[in-house]
Formats: C-alpha cells, structure tokens, sequence
C-alpha cells in the first residue's frame, strides 16, 4: 500500500511529523515502511515565463532565454539546451542556490555567456522517469498557459510536493489495503485523533437490477445502478491522488472506482448496464469454457473459477477481471457498480493459475472488510453524482447471508500480563486499545470485552488482543527472565548426537575439511555414484533452475564438485567431508562423503604421501574403531561396477553383516578427467547412520596376560595375486597360540621373481597358562612355514 | 724396594694413565695394564710370600686400597669420556630449527558448522533437546499445522519446491514444532532447537540461496511468557556476539506465533552508534519469534488455556554473515579452501 502523506494529513495530522519519524514509529507496531519516496524535491524554485529565445552564438544546439521570474526576482538570462525551450512558454525555474536531487544551481558561464539558474525537466526534480511522457523526458517542462509566474510553492502547485510511504504489508493487516486505516493505525500510533468523514447517503430510488450467488465462495453481492454517467475528466484532487499513489487518471468514472478502493479497501466493480446480457448479476463456481477479458486475452476458465455471470454468460471473472464485452467505456452512460466479497482462496487458486493479478484481486486474496459493502456504494455513488454528473440512482436488494455480528473478545489483565511477561495496570491497557479503536464492554474487574472494528479481520482471540497491547504500549515494557523448566525433561545431546560430533571431529582432527553442499543437483548429477541408495529419487515439481531439481542420493558428487572448483582455483591437495541427511522415497538416512585429492595435508611438505585407497580405508577404520565397531563385524569386497567412476582394481564395498554401508576407491581416471581434477583422488560415502545404528556393547576391562608373549617374524615369497589377508587369515588359524598377525613389510620389483611378492610378518605367540618354551614355538613356526608353502607355494626367506 | 712403596708407585702411574687417558680405547688400555688378572698390581700379590705375617694384613689393604682407587678412578673417566662422546655425537646431530614442523593439519570447518554446533551447544547447555528434522516435509507438517491452510495468504510468503501435491522441501525449520509437540503427547514440557536446512524458491544471489539454514527454537510449558523468549534470546544473542550486545523486539507476524516480533540485536561493529554495517541505525535484524499462537498448540495437542510458549527461527548463514563479515551467502557452498582456511572450530 502506497501512503501518500498529504491525502493521509487530511484524516490525521501528519504534517508536523518527518516521514522517517513516522516509518520508525509504525516498524516497531508491526508496519513496515519498506521505501520513503518524495515525488519531487527541489528548494530556489519558482515558476518563469520565457520572453525570448535566442540560438546560443557559439553552440548548434543551446538557447539563450530571457525569463521573467516575476516582481520579486525580475528578468534573468539562461542558456537552456532543451530542444522544446521557445519564446512564450511557462518553465520551472532552478534560481541560483537551488539544490536539486541531483544537483546545487550556480550561476555559471556557459560557452562565454553567463546562465543565471537552470529550466527544469520533471525528472531532473526527482520525479520517476516511468510517470512521465517521452515528451517530458526529453524537454523541460510545459506548464499550463494560466501557470502563475513568481509563484515560488512549485511542488505545491505541482501537486508534487508529497512524500509516499510504501507499506511493506504483513498478511495479517489486509485492513492497511485501505487509507482510512491507515489513518486509524496511524492515530492509533501517534496517539492523535483520527477524523474520517461521514457516509454521504445519496437519494435513490427502487430498483429492479437483480444479484445473488450460487456458492458460498461469495456470500455477498451488493451493487448501484447508476444512469446518466458521464466521463470527464477527473478534478485535479483526484488525480494528484491517484498520481501520488502511482496510477495514471483515465476518466473520472473509473478513477472513481479506484480511489473509493484506495479509501476504503473494498474493491468495486464496474459495468456498463447497457452491455450486460439481462439485468441480473450471478456468481458462480461451476463455470467451465472461455472467457473473452478486458485486457483482449481468452481465458479458459475451470470449475472453482469464481465468475460473475449475466444470463448465464460470464461477465467478470470474480474479483480479477471484467470481461470484454460490459466494460466501462468513454461512452458508457449507465453504470452497474459492485461491491462483493469473495473468498481469498479460490481468487488466490485462479489468479495464480492464470497469471493475473490486480489490486482489485490481491485485496480478496488477503481479505477485506466484510461490513462495508452498502457504504462504500454510497460513497462511490455520490462521487459519481458530484463528478461524472450522474443523473438517477437506482437501489437493488443486496444478496448477504452474513450476519454482521461484531467480534466480541473476552479477555483479563492476568491474561495479557502472563502471556506477554509485562505488569501493565488496567487503565494503560484500557487505553491502548481504545487508543486501537477497540471498544471495551462487560468490565467486571480486571476482566473485560473487547469489540473489534469490524474491518481488523484479523483478531479473533485473546492472543490477538495482547499482540495490540504491547505493539501500542511497546516491547520495551517485556521483562526479561529464563524459563524455569522441570527438571524431568530430559535435554542436551543425545548419545547418537554425541556420537556424530564425535565422528565429525575426528575427521577434522584427521586433517579432513568439513564442507556445505546443496542438496538439490540437475539431471547429470541424480545417478552418478549411485551406490548406497540407489533407484527413484524426489524431483521438484517447480524448480527454480535445472541445476537444482532433484534431491540428491549421495553426498560424494557435490563433494566431487567441490573438489573440482577448488582444482579449477589452482588448489592442489585437498581433504574434504559433508555428512548430510540423505533422502529418498523409499529410503533415508544420515550419510557421510569424504574426498581426497593429492597429497596428505602435512604441513611443511619436506615429504609428502599421496592419498590412496588405504587413506580412506584408514579413515573408515578409524571411525568403525572410534564407535566401537570390531573389525570382525565388517568385511570389504570387490567393488562390482560398469561405471567409469572409481577405479576397478582400487575400490572396495564395505558390508556389515548384509548390508552395504559403504563404498570407497580411488577415482577413474574417466572420473578425474571429467571433474578436471589434475592430481589423482580418492572417493568415499559412508552410510554414517547405519553405523551409529549399530549397538555396541559396553566397554569390558580386560585383564593384562600373566605370561608373556613370543615374537617372530616370517618373510616369504607368495604369488602377487594373494592378497595378504588371505596369507593372515591362514596363519592366524594355525594355532591356538597365535594371538596377532601383522604385515611388516611388502615388497615386489627387482631382485624378486615376476608374479611373486614378499611379504614379511610379525607372528605373536601367547598361551595364556604358561610361558612358551623356544621349542614349542619353532614347532608351529614349522607348521606354519609348511602350511604356506602347500596352500600358497609360498617360499620363505631367509 | 719396600713392597708398598712399589704398589704406590704403581697407583701413582696408574691413576695418572687413567687421567691422562683421552678415549675410551686407551682407557681400555690402561684398565687390562692395572686391574687385569696379569697386571702389574697382581703380580705384586706374589710378594705376599715374603712379607713377614704381621704386616702381611697391612700390605694386603694397601694392595686393595690402590685397586679400588684405580677402579674408582677408571669407573669415574669411562664415565666422563662415555658423557662427551654422547655430547659430541648429539652436537653433530644439531637440526635446522627454522624448517617447517611436521603436522597433520586440523581440518578446517565451514563457518556454517561453526554457528549451528555453537548454537547447538549454547542450548543444549540450557538443557534444550535438539530435534532433527527432515528436508522433505509434508505440506500438513510444514504449513497446515502452523496455522497456514491451504491458500491462506501467508503461503505467499515464501515460495515453496513442491515434490507432490502434498510433499515438499521444508521451508522453514518450524516445521519440527508439531512433530515434537505431537511427540510428547501434549502434556509434557517442551525446550528443543531443531537446526537442518530449509528450501524457497529463491534466485540465489548475494543474500538469498535456495537452500539455507535454519535453526527453531521451542519452548512450552504453563505460564511462559515473552519475558522468556526475551531472557532466552538475550542469553543466546550474548553468546553468540559478545556479552555487550542488547536486544530490542518489534512487532512483526507468522502465522504460528501471536504476538510476532522481529528480534534485532545492537550492532557488534559500531556497540549501537550506528555505521555501514548497520545502516546507521545501531541494530540489526537477526532473527524472528513470537508466543506460539494458541490454535498452533491446540493442533499440536496443548490445551492452550493451561500451555503457553515461544518459538523462535534464526537464519544460520545470517549470523555467519554478521558474525564473521561474510559477504555473500554463496560462498557457503562453494567450499572454496581459501574461504575455510579462515576457520578452524577450536
């Protein structure tokens, strides 16, 4: 809502108060200024009449004008460099000293002859270029043959000298939409009486013109028929009016209509009686087929349309758009108007659906008054008589099944003191909202009623009136304490919690960056490294972009990508984690990526290690040991995959016990190309929920051995194709006194056969009943060495 | 000569051998020539013999008196000459101490992280719960338990990614209230922040990002009032900016809460006298909240003539924004390395 000062002055003093005084006052009760538009600005002017207009001796293009500024300045010389500047014409004249929104006037030398002040174009005092013709753009300002010369008030007699307020409307004040309420919570807010004049209550007699509805979308339909119109030009109050709030004057029948919906926020409707199929409006919400609009367009309309039909034809589409065929025209002569509420939600559905909104529709959408309807035609009748000499006004018998019944609350001063945490007394509350054009009935103490306005839709409950109460009174007056809460409920983190803070710091703690994705990826994206939830995903039915349109399955692309930006910016070595919620039809879960590039992020780079497999095959044993998951519980395997995305012979699938609950390996080289990614990178997600699932017993103290261990380490030559936990395994079940297993060292190249490893163990002997004796050992060590040699052919070193 | 004079004169030889000895080699030397089984001093042993009896006690203590003089003098300079080849091998050892140490670094955070785990922890420390939520919301969860029905006008408020006619990205974090709500059955108490992510169909420019973060806050029991959000708010904003900062509420409006405020906080930059970062005016926005609005708590299965309660919602990269002078909201997910490196959570 646009909220021109000077209209608003006339309902409540607001000339002493400075707009941006008043924009604060009205942001901390809940109305928001969002801009504070001066139509024009400009100080040193007044009102010329050009004498004579000569061609500048040294330009193609500049005048020279002697201007007649009046008695009290006399004749000055301007050099003007407009192309319309001639000899006659009435100018706005910039006087020396002026200070424009753009500029400060001096006198000053131009082309060896002095210009004493400047000839003005609209625009250049401030006025928005896109209320001006191409004609004032282009020139200095034409003002009308009677423009009094010397006449300083310029803006004034411009009808510029307004300041608009622009409300940045809350869905809860719809009764803003209106300027008399505006006036109202502006009284309400400065504490200032509010005047709004009294109904005029034009003389008209019986009608015959017939109105109803056929659904409850529209429980009142109330109209004029107004004869003997006539379409002039509208008085200069009306359209500075209209003007200040951005709409251009047509003719003095439609301005009409608009200004009574600015004043009172009741949207009015006009037909041209004589164009209308019978004299019957209808609403309907089961109309389907086209509809021939004003603006030249079809429409085709859908049962749940509200429309106003006449004999059946559709001649307004309720609330948003008259048709073709009854719209008011410069010779229209009769004149139905109507006044009606329809429900926000179905205008809201079509007027989405179709595209087309109108100050008219955005008022029903948010909801008007519903108490006015008789008033407001009266008023717009009169205007009607007074400005476009309507002859004869003819009543109708409105269709209205509301009741009209004003909204009475029951409320207490406990009641608004213990909700908003203040100690307000009885008469502070009292009068403000008395101050809020409430009224207060049925006061029995503390307690007490209040009766709503009729056009605040928005109060309904006790909670409303406190809201009033302290945006009047100020939130200054709210104590400030911390809630005491019983100590039954339980708060903090939960263990799961502390475990994922757990699993992130560790990362961190591993030198792995966390990072931020989004989680919405295009077309591309949705089935790349589809691994751990794979298949049908959520797609936007309404997405803003192609880039973000479906909900994404893995968290490793969007790493990936983050990969790929910090390579193309010249970032090499690069650690990156997300854990994220990971959604999908069928399945949800938390989800943990991990990406890394180059080389391990050591500090002082002396040496350096490539990441590979085993960094992230470490990072996943760190976490499973961090939660106590045995690595007995989880195996890897193979990763079975057509994919160019991880490297066949270095990626692995991790499983516990069934399930899948992680995929790690090296990239593609495909994959790296792709991404852009220069040096090699290593990818993994992890099904982090599944792992925190998991229930691990409580830690057991284990009691250190009494006797001690034996030591002794194996090196052999095994096929290359033997994979060391193979070797291990074999050993580890050997012997009831193996304890431990572990690879020392592993060797392949020169001095060892093609096809052949060696592989160097260190074997742990423990009984727990006595200590081993040299003999024992070398017997199983004989074993051993034999076992390797049957199974694996195995060779050991010596 | 007398015996004993000859055992002197061989101590006195010895011990200066001994001192004289300058590695651990020649002092070898000098040990297998005095204390040996052939040494000099053992050999002397023979002349026991002819040493009359009575003195033979006496020339046997002096015999072992040079012996453990000589061994004590040994055992001393084997000491000494050990203690500084020790000192000489570690001087050759001597590193340049300006190279870079070796460290694994910390991982860095994306300041997103920081402000949702600081948050997480300022609250769960007053014993708030901390709900998780999930990105795809029905529309019931997100809009028509909070009091938003179909086409109610406030659905324009923010523009919504709709899966079906009825699933959709939650586009606020409130949406967790009556999951919780409905969760304690209307009669317990309730203290929760649910942080997560939120969706609108927003162009992602400096300020705005189709996905952001969010953080509720709710609070329900008999007899809460503004004056908690006010105390709870205050705790939370000095926190998270500085002991210093005051709040100041104004009227604003939600659907789910009545009254509604706008919650700004005086500006860390100027301490409240006004500058850019500001606007001049010595505030800034920071977050929205209200009492919950009654009809929210009946859907929620609180009677609300004996429950009352706050919520709050605060835009988790604004306060990063504000906090740590971030100046485009994109940079949180672009995950650029020289954005991180700036942040490292202690």
């Amino acid at each position: 809502m646009k909220v021109s000062l000077k209209w608003l002055n006339q309902f409540v003093k607001v000339d002493d108060v400075s707009p941006e005084t008043l924009a604060d006052k009205l942001a901390f009760a809940g109305v928001e200024v969002e801009e504070i538009r001066r139509l024009a600005e400009g100080t040193n002017l007044v009102i010329g009449h050009v004498l004579s207009c000569v061609a500048h001796p040294d330009s193609d293009h500049l005048h020279v004008l002697k201007v007649d500024e009046g008695k009290k300045y006399g004749v000055h010389t301007i050099v003007c460099g407009a192309p319309n500047a001639k000899a006659g014409l009435n100018v706005i004249v910039a006087r020396e000293g002026a200070v424009l929104p753009g500029e400060t006037i001096k006198k000053s030398e131009i082309r060896g002859l002095t210009s004493d002040g400047m000839c003005c174009a609209l625009y250049e005092l401030g006025v928005d270029k896109k209320y001006l013709t191409e004609k004032q753009v282009n020139g200095i300002e034409e003002l009308p043959i009677d423009a009094p010369i010397g006449e300083e008030n310029v803006l004034a007699y411009l009808g510029l000298d307004d300041v608009v307020l622009d409300l940045k409307l809350l869905p809860n004040r719809s009764d803003l939409n209106a300027m008399e309420n505006v006036a109202r919570e502006v009284g309400a807010v400065l504490s200032r009486p509010v005047t709004i004049p009294k109904d005029p209550i034009p003389k008209a007699a019986k009608g015959d013109f017939a109105v109803g509805s056929e659904t409850p979308r529209c429980p009142l339909f109330a109209v004029r028929e107004v004869r003997g119109v006539k379409a002039l030009p509208s008085p200069k109050w009306l359209v500075d009016i209209l003007a200040a709030e951005g709409l251009r004057s047509l003719s003095s029948i439609v301005d009409i209509g608009n200004y009574v919906m600015l004043l009172t926020g009741q949207p009015l409707n006009l037909y041209d009686a004589d164009k209308l199929p019978a004299r019957e409006l209808i609403v309907k919400d089961d109309y389907e087929g086209d509809f021939a609009a004003m603006d030249g367009k079809t429409y085709a309309l859908k049962k749940g349309d509200l429309v106003v039909t006449s004999a059946g034809v559709p001649v307004c589409l309720a609330g948003i758009l008259t048709g073709i065929a009854p719209a008011v025209t410069e010779d229209t002569k009769n004149v139905v108007v109507e006044a009606a509420l329809f429900a926000g939600a179905p205008i809201r559905r079509t007027s989405i659906r179709l595209g087309l909104g109108s100050e008219s529709s955005s008022r029903f959408i948010k909801g008007i008054n519903p108490d006015q309807s008789e008033r407001v035609l009266d008023l717009a009748t009169q205007l009607l008589i007074d400005f476009s000499k309507a002859a004869k006004v003819l009543s109708a018998v409105p269709y209205d099944i509301l009741s009209h019944e004003r909204k009475t609350i029951p409320t207490s001063l406990t009641y608004l003191n213990g909700r908003l945490g203040t100690s307000f007394n009885l008469s502070e509350v009292k009068e403000a909202l008395l101050r809020d054009h409430m009224a207060i009935v049925n006061e029995e103490g503390e307690r007490f009623s209040v009766v709503v306005p009729n056009y605040r839709i928005d109060m309904s409950g006790e909670a409303d009136v406190s809201e009033e109460v302290i945006r009047l009174l100020g939130f200054s007056a709210v104590k400030s304490v911390l809630p005491s809460v019983p100590l039954r409920i339980e708060g903090g983190y939960s263990p799961r919690q502390k475990d994922k803070l757990a699993v992130r710091r560790y990362l961190r703690g591993h030198g792995v960056d966390e990072c931020l994705t989004y989680s919405l990826v295009d077309q591309s994206r949705r089935a790349s490294y589809e691994y751990l939830v794979v298949g049908e995903d959520y797609e936007i039915k309404n997405p803003m972009t192609d880039d973000h349109q479906f909900l994404r399955k893995n968290l490793l692309r969007s790493l990936l990508d983050a990969a790929s930006y910090n390579s193309a910016h010249q970032e090499k070595d690069l650690a990156l984690y997300e854990v994220s919620d990971v959604d999908a039809p069928k399945v949800s879960g938390l989800h943990l990526a991990i990406v890394l590039v180059g080389n391990e992020a050591i500090e002082g780079r002396l040496e350096t290690r490539p990441y590979d497999f085993y960094s992230a095959k470490g990072l996943f044993e760190g976490l499973a040991g961090l939660l106590g998951i045995a690595p007995t519980r989880y195996r890897l395997e193979p990763l079975q995959s057509a994919k160019e995305e991880f490297h066949p012979g270095r990626s692995a699938a991790v499983y516990l016990g069934r399930t899948l609950v992680a995929v790690l390996g090296e990239l593609h080289p495909s994959a790296l190309k792709n991404l852009g990614l220069s040096q090699s990178a290593v990818g993994m997600e992890i099904d982090l929920g599944a792992l925190l699932d998991l229930r691990t017993g409580l830690a057991k103290a284990s009691v250190p051995p009494r006797f001690p261990s034996v030591t002794r380490d194996l090196a052999f030559l095994i096929a290359t194709k033997t994979d060391y936990e193979e070797a291990r395994k074999e050993i580890a079940h050997l012997d009831a006194t193996i304890s431990e297993v572990e690879i020392f060292d592993l060797y392949e190249g020169a001095n060892i056969a093609p096809g052949k490893k060696s592989m160097a163990l260190t074997i742990t002997f423990r009984d727990p009943e006595k200590t081993l004796k040299d003999e024992e050992v070398n017997a199983i060590m004989k074993r051993i060495i034999d076992d390797l040699g049957a199974h694996f052919q195995a060779e050991v070193r010596q | 000569m007398d015996p004993i004079e000859q055992v002197k004169a061989i101590q006195e030889k010895a011990l200066s051998e001994v001192a004289g000895a300058s590695s651990s080699e020649e002092l070898t030397r000098v040990r297998n020539t005095y204390l040996a089984k052939k040494s000099e001093l053992t050999s002397l042993m023979g002349l026991m013999k002819q040493i009359p009896a009575e003195e033979k006690a006496a020339f046997g203590k002096v015999l072992n008196d040079a012996r453990d003089a000589i061994q004590a003098a040994y055992d001393a300079k084997s000491q000494g000459l050990e203690s500084a080849a020790l000192s000489a091998k570690l001087a050759s050892e001597a590193i340049d101490l300006t190279l870079p140490g070796r460290t694994l670094c910390q991982g860095r955070v994306n300041p997103y992280w920081i402000i949702v785990d600081e948050m997480s922890e300022i609250f769960a420390s007053m014993g708030f719960e901390i709900v998780e939520g999930r990105d795809v919301e029905t529309d019931h969860f997100n809009f028509e338990m909070l009091n938003v029905p179909k086409d109610h006008p406030a659905r324009d408020m923010q523009d919504t990614f709709y899966i079906t006619d009825t699933l959709l990205l939650r586009t606020q974090t409130s949406a967790a209230q009556a999951h919780t709500m409905l969760a304690k059955a209307g009669k317990e108490p309730i203290r929760m922040i649910c942080p997560g992510k939120c969706y609108r169909r927003d162009d992602d420019d400096m300020t705005h990002s189709h996905e952001f973060g969010q953080i509720e806050g709710l609070v329900i029991d008999k007899g809460i009032s503004l004056a908690d959000l006010k105390g709870t708010l205050e705790l939370f904003v000095r926190k998270m900016f500085g002991e210093k900062r005051e709040i100041r509420l104004h009227s604003s409006y939600f659907p789910f809460t009545e009254p509604s405020v706008e919650v700004d906080v005086s500006c860390a930059a100027c301490g409240g006298k006004g500058c850019p970062m500001c606007k001049g005016t010595g505030w800034i926005e920071i977050l929205g909240a209200g009492e919950v609005h009654p009809h929210v708590l009946e859907m929620g299965g609180y009677d609300p003539k004996v429950y009352s309660g706050f919520a709050f919602g605060v835009g988790v990269e604004r306060v990063a924004m504000l906090r740590y002078g971030v100046d485009d909201i994109r940079r949180f997910y672009q995950n650029d390395v020289r954005f991180l490196k700036d942040f490292s959570e202690k």
